[in-house]
């Protein structure tokens, strides 16, 4: 019975916001846009409480059994305790409780400024170091994609920054000769062939742009390829991939909402 | 009700209520919506409707869902604990809620196979649906025994304290296998990468789309785009749930079909030939 109840309001309620998104009815409007989303919250505030209880419980069971690693949750509790004091217990400062939390001066804002704040910016600084390294892995030249995926993005590198509105026209010629030749160059047998051909490339090419008068093009621009880059190619695979989320989306509740995905209510 | 009856003019006869009612009943603006979402739900009712009577329906694998009942057998193997997170979002994300019912197909089988599952959440009310999630899989494999009320626990609701926790359990526990399966933001990379540099083996995925390369680049399989929310129906197995599976395909051909015919008359409109701008009803013109 009481799985019945979950699933008949998790189909009523699915459905009610549904027919609110469509149907001109102000209540029902209302209803989901505001009293719904509000409801939620509150449910969630009174979460927070079990979330708060179950971390004590978790790190104060941690210490009395001395687990691995039990030291830690002294540290948790310890900043979970210092933040509700300063939080709710002690101001220090002239700035009355409540307001204290955003007033300068207020020992809780002073911690929140200088010690949370900052841990937080470590964090997301680390996030350069992990970019660097996931760049590395995914642009090493293992098979076709993965060049591809290298050279668009040290061309998307050099576009993006001022450098590259200096890379005159018969440089870029030059970076797509080689870059043709790497293509092609384990069909040529005698790299006597290959070198000649390249250097021959390098050296007639350009004086072929320059008076056929293809200079102006713009796929002689980095800078305006790597734009290319990021409208076309890129804009073109994001796209598929965000039609493919909403379908998924509408799919997946679908599912929820006719009592077929059980599996979020344990089934 | 026949076929024709239910898939064809139930549809037709909604539009024409939709489209042709007298007075403002439906909301103005919300007709494209409208119309993509009536479609849907049809063809992935019909597909469900056609599984359920037994047609044969052909699934693609999906290395990523392959790949979850390895990694916990892994895990099992090498006597190390299976690492689940949910994202750091709310329940008001659908990315929460088949992250969610995901983890109750990975508890599943970490039940089966005595796995030891750790599942830290960043969201309170998260917390409490995936220890039902959890609680009812270890049940439901009849190993109530197993589930302990620590495996789904709280860390924090900031986005990188939760990392920082996170990465913490992962440096110290030394997962086998780490699932990413929510929603992730900028975090998302810190936390694959950890668990790269840790050698778990690690299955992502998630709606968040500017997440996927780094997923894809740190992780060894990732369930991009629509495999994300299929895959609590592929690992489910019931006819039903694979047949709407096979109902979005469908969709998915159909949208291929219609990008494919509006940019052939936008190009058309564009060099003259005809005069009717299909592209405008869509909003987008692709030669402006």
């Amino acid at each position: 019975m009481k799985r019945q109840i979950a699933y008949f309001l998790v189909i009523f309620i699915g459905f009610l916001t549904l027919f609110g998104h469509f149907i001109n009815y102000s209540p029902l409007n209302n209803f989901i846009d505001n009293d719904a989303t509000q409801w939620f919250d509150i449910i969630s505030g009174f979460a927070a409480f079990l979330g708060v209880i179950n971390l004590l419980q978790l790190h104060l069971n941690k210490i009395s059994r001395k687990k691995d690693n039990w030291k830690y949750s002294f540290i948790t509790l310890f900043g979970f305790l210092i933040m509700i004091i300063f939080g709710f217990i002690y101001n220090g400062s002239d700035v009355s409780m409540g307001p204290h939390l955003k007033k300068e001066g207020s020992a809780f804002y002073w911690m929140f400024q200088n010690i949370y704040l900052p841990l937080g910016a470590t964090m997301f600084a680390l996030l350069a170091f992990f970019v660097a390294s996931a760049s590395y892995r995914a642009f090493k030249i293992r098979n076709f994609e993965a060049t591809l995926l290298l050279v668009s993005g040290v061309f998307l590198m050099i576009g993006r920054v001022p450098i590259g509105q200096l890379i005159p026209w018969w440089m870029s010629l030059e970076i797509y000769i080689c870059l043709f030749f790497a293509f092609i160059a384990n069909r040529f047998n005698d790299r006597k062939k290959l070198l000649i051909s390249l250097l021959l490339s390098l050296i007639l090419l350009p004086f072929i742009v320059f008076n056929l008068g293809l200079t102006s093009l713009a796929v002689f621009k980095i800078t305006e390829l790597q734009e290319w880059i990021m409208d076309v190619p890129a804009t073109a695979g994001s796209r598929a991939i965000m039609i493919g989320i909403a379908l998924g989306t509408i799919a997946q509740s679908y599912r929820i909402i006719t009592g077929r995905e059980k599996s979020i209510l344990g089934d | 009700m026949n076929y024709y009856t239910k898939y064809i003019f139930l549809p037709l006869l909604i539009f024409i209520f939709y489209f042709f009612i007298p007075f403002p009943f439906f909301l103005s603006g919300n007709e494209t919506t409208f119309v993509c979402v009536i479609l849907l739900c049809f063809v992935v009712e019909y597909f469900i409707e056609k599984a359920k009577k037994g047609d044969d329906i052909y699934m693609r694998p999906i290395a990523a869902i392959k790949a979850m009942e390895e990694a916990v057998g892994r895990a099992t193997e090498m006597g190390k604990p299976v690492l689940y997170v949910p994202g750091i979002s709310s329940l008001d994300q659908i990315d929460t809620i088949s992250g969610l019912t995901i983890l109750g197909h990975v508890a599943g089988m970490t039940a089966e196979y005595d796995a030891h599952l750790h599942v830290p959440v960043c969201v309170p009310i998260v917390m409490e649906t995936a220890k039902e999630a959890c609680k009812e899989s270890y049940l439901k494999k009849g190993r109530p025994d197993l589930y302990r009320e620590d495996m789904v626990h709280y860390v924090t609701d900031d986005q990188f304290a939760y990392a920082a926790g996170v990465n913490g359990i992962m440096l110290r526990d030394k997962p086998a296998a780490v699932f990413f399966q929510g929603k992730f933001y900028a975090e998302s990379l810190i936390l694959a990468e950890t668990g790269n540099s840790i050698g778990a083996i690690q299955i992502a995925g998630t709606g968040s789309s500017s997440q996927i390369p780094f997923f894809v680049t740190a992780c060894d399989y990732t369930l991009i785009g629509e495999e994300f929310y299929a895959a609590s129906a592929y690992l489910s197995g019931s006819p039903e749930m694979l047949g709407s599976i096979k109902g979005q395909d469908y969709v998915k051909v159909g949208c291929m079909i219609l990008i494919l015919f509006v940019f052939i008359c936008s190009v058309l409109n564009g060099y003259g030939i005809i005069n009717f701008d299909v592209s405008s009803f869509f909003r987008i013109n692709i030669l402006r």
